[in-house]
């Protein structure tokens, strides 16, 4: 599903500790079937912004096009279900919000919601489980009882169990190991080639580089920069005024170019980087 | 060297569970050493400091404590010696400041206010987050709430401090930060660090790292030498060296040693033999 962001200012309550952040004029497309990725300091609105999106939180100011459905000030909260069950939402530290008593359970919670029979949900957990990575055995265990990698799984299964179009993750691999990290990532990246727009909100860069397809930068409630990540990567500006931090392969060419290296372009994955040295080193 | 904390035999199984979480682990750790935990999701990191802070009691084994060995009657004052650094900075918030919230272990130990006001500001002066002593912690950053727990725990003046995955929900420069004021912390107030962690970046201050794996040690070395396993680290859930993954997909056409390199020196290896072209 197609996003657009036009003129999207939202600010909080003036009263409350958090009135300086918020969003302040953000006009941002969203491309349909493609993996986005939004970066940005703490607090520079990453969060806020992905949660107009399924109308969590209405602008101030301008709107936001998702699909055939248009979200303004004026958005009131009757009728949101369809369009929140094309938008699903993986929250920060989702094994928080597991309450079941069963992991089967837990799962069709959400397509139950949306109005999925109870066999069609049942049927959802089955195939879902098994997706994340975890075998059909743990359908029947309390959630409680898993480890936090695995509730994070469960987390994740139960968001995907309503099969949205479009998947938005707020840091999804926080606190996983690395090996665990990889595997969550590849998942979120074979549902995009499954047809699935995917946006993730991530501080790893390298996670950017190596998934994404494109990306988008924010500080202080306002979009900086957004495009492809080899070129938002080499905007020497962001750069400078401390917007972004590089990924490692980045990080590395750049140092390395301090002598008899050069790069007209910093690679920024590990592949790109092994093809430039290879290159310079043997001159072919 | 001092031992500071000298654990043997130590042994637990979660209640409802077959599987050990620490199955017959011993281990030295030494005053003023930085110890790095790593290993998997659910390789018995998080139990370990629990045993070690007497969250939990061990089935078997014995923990000594500078000196002490710990039990029900001492554990209290056994846990004084010890500060913890938690995962999310979000959940260990109680004060309505910085300050009051730096102040709260010292109101648990009931020390006269007098002192405390002198404690608080010493703490939050080495953490160098001073100037917010009045701002409510909800308005601070990742790495800047991290920092007013660092001194909440420095202001109870303990000998260790354990970082159980403190860094790793802030961003680059947030964890950049923190890992240099522990670094700083250590040399200046001579604590001892455990850092529990699954980041292979964030161990390389520390000077020795233990892998877990199933509730054992599997391996206890440099990190230099640990480094060295390269892609077997995957095996306990670790990512390989960014160095040592680009020297592999490097090796095949530019000449490279067997061993270890960090960044730095296989930056130097690739400048000289871009030089000698």
């Amino acid at each position: 599903m197609e996003i657009t962001f036009e003129h999207v200012t939202h600010s909080y309550d003036a009263n409350s500790p958090m009135a300086n952040l918020g969003l302040d004029d953000v006009s941002l497309k969203i491309n349909d079937k493609k993996f986005t990725a939004i970066v940005g300091q703490t607090g520079s609105g990453k969060s806020t912004l992905v949660r107009h999106i399924n109308a969590l939180l209405k602008p101030t100011a301008g709107k936001i096009i998702v699909g055939d459905r248009v979200i303004t000030s004026e958005t009131n909260n009757k009728n949101l279900k369809p369009l929140r069950k094309k938008v699903g939402m993986v929250f920060q530290f989702p094994e928080s919000q597991l309450f079941e008593e069963t992991v089967e359970k837990d799962i069709m919670f959400g397509p139950m919601n949306f109005g999925f029979s109870e066999s069609e949900a049942k049927d959802a957990a089955h195939k879902m489980i098994e997706l994340v990575g975890l075998n059909q055995d743990y359908l029947q265990k309390s959630p409680f009882d898993l480890s936090g990698g695995q509730m994070r799984r469960v987390a994740i299964a139960g968001v995907l169990a309503s099969n949205p179009e479009t998947i938005i993750l707020d840091e999804p691999t926080a606190g996983l190991d690395p090996v665990g990290r990889h595997e969550i990532m590849d998942l979120f990246k074979s549902l995009q080639t499954k047809g699935k727009t995917i946006i993730l909100i991530t501080h790893n860069m390298d996670d950017v580089a190596n998934y994404a397809d494109e990306m988008a930068v924010m500080s202080q409630g306002k979009l900086v920069a957004s495009g492809l990540p080899s070129d938002v990567f080499n905007s020497q500006k962001l750069l400078e005024d401390d917007l972004l931090t590089l990924p490692q392969s980045a990080q590395f060419a750049q140092s390395l170019a301090k002598k008899y290296f050069q790069f007209d372009k910093l690679p920024i994955t590990i592949d790109e980087l092994s093809a430039e040295i290879k290159q310079q080193v043997n001159g072919d | 060297m001092e031992k500071i904390i000298s654990i043997k035999n130590l042994n637990y199984t979660y209640p409802d569970s077959k599987k050990p979480a620490i199955n017959n682990l011993t281990v030295d750790i030494y005053k003023n050493e930085w110890l790095s935990i790593v290993g998997k999701n659910g390789s018995g990191k998080s139990t370990l400091t629990k045993l070690i802070d007497g969250l939990i009691d061990a089935d078997s084994g014995t923990i000594e404590i500078d000196g002490q060995e710990i039990n029900e009657k001492n554990i209290w004052e056994v846990r004084t010696k010890i500060g913890i650094v938690f995962q999310n900075p979000d959940h260990q918030f109680v004060g309505a400041t910085v300050e009051d919230d730096v102040a709260f272990g010292l109101e648990n130990q009931g020390m006269p206010r007098e002192q405390m006001v002198k404690e608080v500001d010493h703490a939050l002066e080495l953490v160098g987050m001073h100037k917010f002593k009045k701002r409510d912690p909800q308005t601070l950053s990742g790495g800047q709430k991290q920092r007013v727990a660092i001194a909440g725990v420095l202001a109870t003046r303990p000998q260790i401090i354990i970082m159980d995955e403190s860094t790793s929900m802030l961003d680059p420069e947030g964890r950049r930060t923190v890992l240099n004021l522990i670094q700083e912390l250590r040399q200046q107030q001579d604590l001892t660090i455990i850092s529990i962690t699954h980041d292979i970046s964030e161990t390389e201050l520390s000077q020795r790292i233990v892998v877990l794996n199933d509730g054992q040690i599997v391996r206890d070395d440099i990190p230099r030498n640990i480094y060295d396993m390269g892609t077997d680290l995957s095996k306990y859930g670790l990512e390989e060296p960014f160095s040592d993954e680009l020297m592999s997909t490097l090796r095949n056409s530019v000449e490279l040693p067997e061993s270890y390199l960090n960044e730095e020196e296989l930056m130097k290896r690739l400048w000289k033999l871009r030089s000698n072209m």
